[in-house]
């Protein structure tokens, strides 16, 4: 059995992928936080089910093939849906140039991805421990 | 390169374009300071115009979307003029033309560049913290 069976561990795994992938995104909008007429982008709030075999989709396992050859057949559905889908999302102002960045409010996202990126580790850390405890020799 | 499929290390890549897009920028400013007061070799002539640094979002060679400084157009201000009969540069009625840059608006895209390379760098301390976090549990 792996770890990914058990409920909690796929969800927090699927989550960490997700605010990997956020912060990524973020990366990109600070990035080009002086270029004219950029809208940033961000993820939609996480979501999962957790009752499920396949627990909310993880964006690190995504491997696209590219299509070098128009005989080439394309990725099937699955293998494509379930990837976070990263939406335009412009901040609270647009500059002169048509910038829709904010960096203050890129910066609190950052920061919010980050917290929660340090909460998933935890439950995950605490959950290992839990099971470490459970395998161990009574009295050792 | 490094691995886009990790998006931590994406992140870092993306963070690391703007940087170099930023120190570009600085370059650009510094040249506008220094040759604020450069004057045309010949009588009547033009002086030194302005650059103006643009950036547009690019794809990075490992296929993450980062930041570039595309291009740099020459600021279509008209030029100052002085009246001095003397000068080697002054056209027939005793007027030299002086270059567009305003060192207060150079001064203030100074402070504008170093925001963003700051903000960019605390991307990279976030992602990297992220990943740090998560290498710890190796060490549990």
């Amino acid at each position: 059995m792996a770890l990914d069976d058990i409920p909690l561990f796929s969800m927090l795994k699927s989550h960490m992928g997700y605010l990997s992938e956020r912060q990524r995104l973020i990366a990109g909008n600070v990035a080009n936080s002086d270029t004219p007429g950029y809208t940033p982008q961000d993820l939609d709030n996480f979501t999962t089910n957790v009752g499920s075999t396949h627990a909310a989709p993880l964006a690190m396992a995504q491997v696209t093939p590219a299509l070098t050859n128009p005989a080439h057949l394309s990725p099937p559905a699955s293998a494509t849906k379930g990837a976070w889908q990263a939406k335009p999302n412009p901040d609270s102002e647009t500059r002169m140039d048509g910038n829709q960045v904010v960096l203050e409010e890129q910066m609190m996202k950052m920061s919010d991805a980050r917290m929660n990126y340090d909460a998933a580790i935890g439950f995950y850390e605490k959950s290992l421990n839990m099971l470490q405890l459970a395998v161990k020799a009574p009295g050792k | 390169m490094a691995d886009p499929q990790i998006p931590s290390i994406a992140t870092m890549s993306v963070a690391a374009s703007a940087l170099r897009a930023q120190q570009s920028r600085m370059r650009v400013i510094a040249e506008n300071m220094a040759n604020a007061d450069s004057v045309s070799q010949t009588a009547g002539g033009d002086p030194y115009r302005r650059q103006v640094p643009v950036f547009s979002p690019t794809v990075l060679p490992d296929g993450t979307k980062g930041v570039a400084m595309s291009r740099v157009v020459q600021d279509q201000t008209p030029f100052k003029t002085e009246y001095r009969p003397g000068h080697p540069s002054a056209d027939a009625k005793g007027y030299v033309k002086l270059p567009n840059v305003d060192p207060l608006v150079e001064a203030m895209d100074m402070g504008a560049a170093q925001r963003a390379y700051a903000a960019n760098l605390s991307v990279i301390e976030t992602a990297r913290e992220m990943q740090s976090r998560t290498l710890d549990l190796l060490n549990k």
